[in-house]
């Protein structure tokens, strides 16, 4: 029975930390945003690990996933205003055509980019991210420029009371569910011959191929879905926690920087990583924000890299090499 | 008893929550405090640090001229508690859920633009909290229902308002417009109110187009723009753009009778990196130094009158930013004005409950260094009038409405070639 | 009128060309020798700007002369960063090297906001314009144009007749077989990092010759993502290839403006941002060594 078990362990901590934030958001006064903002992170961090981490491959255009999910959700919205009866089944919809938009342009990206390696993949993504919000302002899609806000049409189809209880709560709670789900994927992939594989492909693809590993496959399987969960993150932490979309802010590339600076910080590949590094990144940015106004920006880059320079392997990379072979080892991974 | 090595870590998140939230009874209760997540760093950096300043120097007139706000016959301070959301969305919410709960501020001041204003509208609204926009000037957030939101700053689709009247006025040949602005979601509104008041005008709206955000080269959109040959343009988004606009339009020799940029040209800034190749550009602007409104103003509308002076508002926001040479614009302005009417909403609510004081709010007309105030039942300002400045002679002159004017416009603005001679914009 | 139009375009496509193409070559190069992607490079053309702006506005100096001075910053600038953080993570993933390059560009920004301000600032060097029969031309941006064309050959020539030149060949072809051959590896990382943010620095002097307002701390992000467009067109790791990316760039960017504006009901402006976005993943992906053959 143990032993069966123990393959999740690496789960405990990770739900515990949640459990945590949780609890003290609820719990603590003024807490809950702050934990929101910190959930968000952990999201973002864990769905963007399934791909960076896992394969080693750098998405710099990852926002954009984030943004089509934002955009997903905003259809369903907009769309459906004018039918009330649909009640909360239209943030239902919102969710499926965010995960079907965001596994759509995955789709498209991957089968281009994909074919790349290293510093040209990373180029062809911000390429991917860029051009995707020109194109939308261009051939004014969606409104274009002008953007959506529909906090009236959530109002309409949902009452005052409800849609602002989503607003400030349901879809924090959402995005904690989603960070939860990311974390179990990871894990199951880990455990699974996906794992394995993009393991061989991160140390050497060539190597890979040449052993008869189809790495096309898992390279993809692992782009699509760490697409979608980003899908569901824009979905329900930017267009429902605040129901308007303008498209610089959505193709905004600081928040890739920001999932990189998270997988990071952690440690790239692990599965408790993500977490340490939003955790973190979101504490440590909210109290400089509030002792040192001004100044966090200058703070984070020296702090960056020096990171990268001496700990390269992350925060939960350094610890899993000090445990190794202790009783906390099937703990953390 | 393996999990226990989780402890230390998991404690210590704890106690970080904890500590921030013991500062939540810090607050005595025999003061108002205002919040307010502002962009001190990051793209608004700019506009934020004007809007402190000029909140600062409001709430230190309202503290050391005014004597505080009076509630229940008792004179009480206001104080200011800012953080900085270093303009990102993410930072909004936190910080405003923490202003509102722990550090139990009585009104938030929003963040500067329209999609922060947004993002913090849902949390404050959530609390039944006021929330005053000084900043977010998009027309459709008064149009989503919320019922604690106000604007003091005027609404987009009237920024290009006053000039086309005025050339209406002057130049009653002038018939073809050219409109090119930044393709954002502010700027776009501008456009669009700019093309319905110039049709209603009568004018030809013979170009329109936009330029993507971060331009560094407009010459193909310029050269399009010469080519239908226009007797004036109106267009801008951002500041460094502006400053582009106007260079290039020179840099091509488009001569025009008129050419007004929103947000860069009204900036002191505009005219140093330009020189005199600004002269006779125009800007529309919520505030400028040397608008007439003072007390004797308020007392022949019949309105009333709070606040500072202009001069004394000048001479205040310099103490409070600690920089001399930094004139406030009105960024600072339209900040500071809205300290005055929270003061005022406040006195008249004789309470400091949101609901009471917006109440008051909707109902209150009053006249400071800022200008008129009066909002519409969702919250839009529709009292706030704009003037139009004309750079002349290195010197901003308000020169529309004509009631507001220190000095005449001149039209039309001498050719680009006339100002590299260094021939002035004078009237 | 079109044909005026796009005549005129083409002409002022050359002239931006040739200036984005300089403000590329610095990235190219970097790649080329070390593989590093800078993806602070707009920071560092920000920090040229400002050198720009302090010599003309503060001390009173041409541009020109800034042009030198900027080189100089860009060397010591590089070989700081280099030995500070890049000698470490050669070695490491991508990851490392494209969060530590972002990284210093932030800390440029930082640091530039601290001492100059976030203000919009401009300059202006007045040398006459040009009147072309469907366009009109100021001189400082044929000086810029000039200056770029200049310094590209400077770069060839030290490339193809300097011992140091060739010792930076032969480690882009091959870095183990110049190990071999007894070249100082490491000391050719260190000074193809030090030229290329020197190279990168000196550009932004350039291009505020071209386009002398809108100077302020975080006007480097456009020009990271359009270097990232003109590198590819030209291969990615050919510093040439990469000016004669920037002159094809420039002229698609100038002329599809005007194709576009024929199509009712779209922004043209943000299209030709498109296109040039498409044009950098169909290269990718067809032909990601670039569609000039430069050596």
């Amino acid at each position: 029975m143990k032993n069966r078990l123990r393959p999740y362990y690496p789960l405990l901590p990770v739900f515990a930390a949640y459990l945590v934030l949780f609890l003290v958001g609820r719990n603590v006064t003024g807490m809950w945003q702050l934990a929101a903002t910190l959930v968000f992170y952990c999201a973002l961090g864990q769905a963007f690990n399934i791909f960076l981490g896992m394969t080693g491959y750098v998405d710099f255009g990852y926002v954009a996933f984030l943004g089509i999910g934002t955009y997903g959700m905003a259809t369903a919205i907009t769309g459906l205003a004018g039918y009330p009866q649909l009640g909360l089944g239209i943030v239902a919809i919102g969710f499926i055509l965010a995960i079907v938009m965001a596994t759509l342009l995955s789709m498209a990206v991957g089968a281009v980019a994909l074919r790349l390696r290293g510093a040209y993949f990373a180029i062809a993504t911000i390429g991917v991210n860029e051009g995707f919000r020109y194109l939308i302002e261009g051939a004014n899609l969606w409104n274009g420029s002008s953007g959506m806000i529909f906090t009236a049409q959530l109002n309409e189809i949902l009452g005052r009371d409800l849609s602002s209880r989503i607003m400030t709560f349901w879809a924090d709670v959402m995005v904690l569910f989603i960070a939860a789900a990311a974390a179990v994927v990871t894990l199951l992939y880990m455990k699974s011959k996906i794992g394995y594989a993009l393991t061989a492909l991160r140390e050497d693809e060539d190597a890979a191929k040449v052993m008869g590993i189809n790495v096309t496959k898992y390279k993809i399987i692992a782009f699509i879905t760490s697409a979608s969960f980003a899908g569901t993150v824009g979905a329900a932490s930017w267009a429902l926690k605040t129901p308007y979309v303008f498209p610089p802010e959505v193709f905004e590339i600081h928040y890739t920087i920001e999932a990189i600076i998270i997988v990071m910080l952690g440690g790239a590949g692990t599965m408790l990583g993500p977490v340490v590094g939003a955790l973190i990144y979101g504490i440590s940015k909210y109290y400089l924000s509030i002792f040192l106004p001004g100044f966090q920006l200058f703070i984070f880059a020296l702090v960056i890299i020096f990171i990268i320079v001496m700990f390269p392997e992350g925060v939960v990379g350094v610890i899993k090499g000090k445990t190794r072979n202790t009783a906390i080892a099937p703990y953390i991974m | 008893m393996k999990s226990f090595s989780f402890k230390p870590f998991v404690f210590l998140i704890v106690c970080l929550f904890f500590f921030s939230a013991t500062s939540a009874f810090a607050a005595p209760p025999d003061e108002i405090v205002i919040g307010h997540p502002a962009c001190l760093s990051g793209k608004y950096a700019k506009a934020g640090e004007q809007a402190v300043g000029g909140i600062e120097a409001c709430i230190h007139w309202v503290n050391s001229e005014y004597g505080g706000i009076t509630l229940d016959g008792k004179k009480v301070p206001l104080t200011y508690k800012k953080y900085d959301c270093e303009s990102k969305k993410e930072n909004v919410t936190s910080l405003i859920g923490r202003l509102i709960t722990v550090d139990r501020v009585d009104v938030v001041f929003a963040p500067y633009s329209s999609g922060l204003t947004l993002r913090g509208a849902p949390i404050a609204e959530g609390h039944s909290m006021l929330y005053m926009d000084h900043g977010g000037a998009n027309n459709k957030i008064f149009e989503q229902g919320f019922q604690y939101t106000v604007q003091t700053i005027g609404p987009a689709t009237s920024y290009h308002k006053g000039t086309l009247d005025m050339v209406k006025k002057i130049a009653p040949d002038a018939k073809k417009v050219a409109l090119a602005y930044e393709d954002s979601e502010f700027a776009t509104m501008v456009m669009e109110g700019a093309k319905t008041h110039a049709e209603e005008l009568g004018f030809e709206v013979v170009f329109e187009r936009t330029y993507p955000k971060g331009v560094t080269d407009m010459t193909p959109m310029l050269s399009a723009m010469k080519a239908t040959d226009p007797d004036f343009v109106l267009g801008g988004g951002h500041f460094e753009d502006g400053q582009l606009f106007n260079r290039q339009m020179s840099d091509l020799n488009i001569d025009v009778d008129c050419l007004s940029l929103i947000a860069a040209a009204t900036l002191p800034a505009f005219y140093e990196a330009l020189g005199n190749m600004a002269e006779g550009v125009m800007g529309p602007s919520h505030w400028e130094y040397g608008v007439t409104y003072s007390q004797e103003a308020a007392k022949e509308i019949g309105t009333r009158w709070i606040g500072p002076s202009q001069d004394e508002f000048v001479s205040l926001f310099k103490e409070a930013v600690g920089d001399q040479d930094m004139v406030p614009d009105y960024h600072a302005a339209e900040a500071g004005a809205q300290v005055l009417a929270y003061v005022l909403a406040a006195e008249k609510a004789d309470s400091v409950d949101s609901g009471k004081v917006r109440a008051a709010l909707g109902d209150l007309e009053f006249m400071s260094f800022y200008g008129t105030w009066d909002i519409s039942d969702s919250g839009l300002q529709v009292g706030h009038s704009m003037v139009d400045v004309q750079w002349q002679d290195g010197k901003r002159e308000i020169v529309w409405p004509e009631s507001a004017q220190t000095g005449k416009p001149c039209y039309p603005m001498p050719t680009f070639d006339e100002k590299a001679e260094g021939e002035k914009a004078l009237p | 009128m079109f044909l005026e139009q796009l005549s005129g375009n083409l002409v002022q496509g050359v002239v931006l060309g040739s200036v984005y193409g300089m403000a590329t070559m610095g990235l190219s190069l970097i790649f080329g020798v070390l593989k590093v992607v800078n993806v602070g490079h707009g920071a560092f053309v920000m920090v040229g700007a400002f050198v720009a702006l302090f010599f003309f506005n503060t001390l009173g100096l041409n541009p020109i002369f800034a042009i030198p001075a900027a080189f100089a910053v860009g060397i010591a600038l590089g070989l700081t960063f280099y030995y500070a953080a890049i000698r470490k993570l050669l070695h490491a993933p991508e990851l490392a090297t494209l969060l530590a390059t972002f990284s210093a560009g932030v800390l440029l920004e930082e640091t530039i906001k601290m001492i100059f301000g976030s203000e919009f600032r401009g300059y202006n060097w007045d040398v006459g314009n040009i009147d072309l029969v469907f366009t009109a031309l100021p001189m400082s941006k044929i000086l810029a144009a000039l200056g770029s064309v200049l310094i590209a050959v400077l770069l060839y020539v030290w490339f193809k007749r300097t011992r140091a030149g060739s010792a930076m060949r032969s480690v882009v072809e091959d870095s183990q077989g110049a190990r071999v051959c007894g070249i100082n590896v490491d000391g050719v990382y260190a000074m193809s990092f030090a030229l290329g943010i020197g190279l990168t620095v000196a550009s932004g002097v350039l291009l505020t010759m071209f386009i002398p307002v809108g100077i302020n701390p975080y006007m480097g992000g456009g020009y990271t993502l359009k270097a990232f467009v003109i590198a590819v067109l030209g291969g990615l790791s050919s510093p040439y290839g990469a000016f004669f990316g920037g002159l094809v760039f420039g002229l698609i960017e100038n002329t599809s403006y005007t194709v576009f504006a024929l199509i009712p009901g779209v922004e043209p402006f943000a299209l030709t941002r498109f296109l040039s976005f498409l044009i950098l993943l169909i290269i990718l992906l067809i032909r990601p060594t670039g569609i000039i053959k430069a050596k």
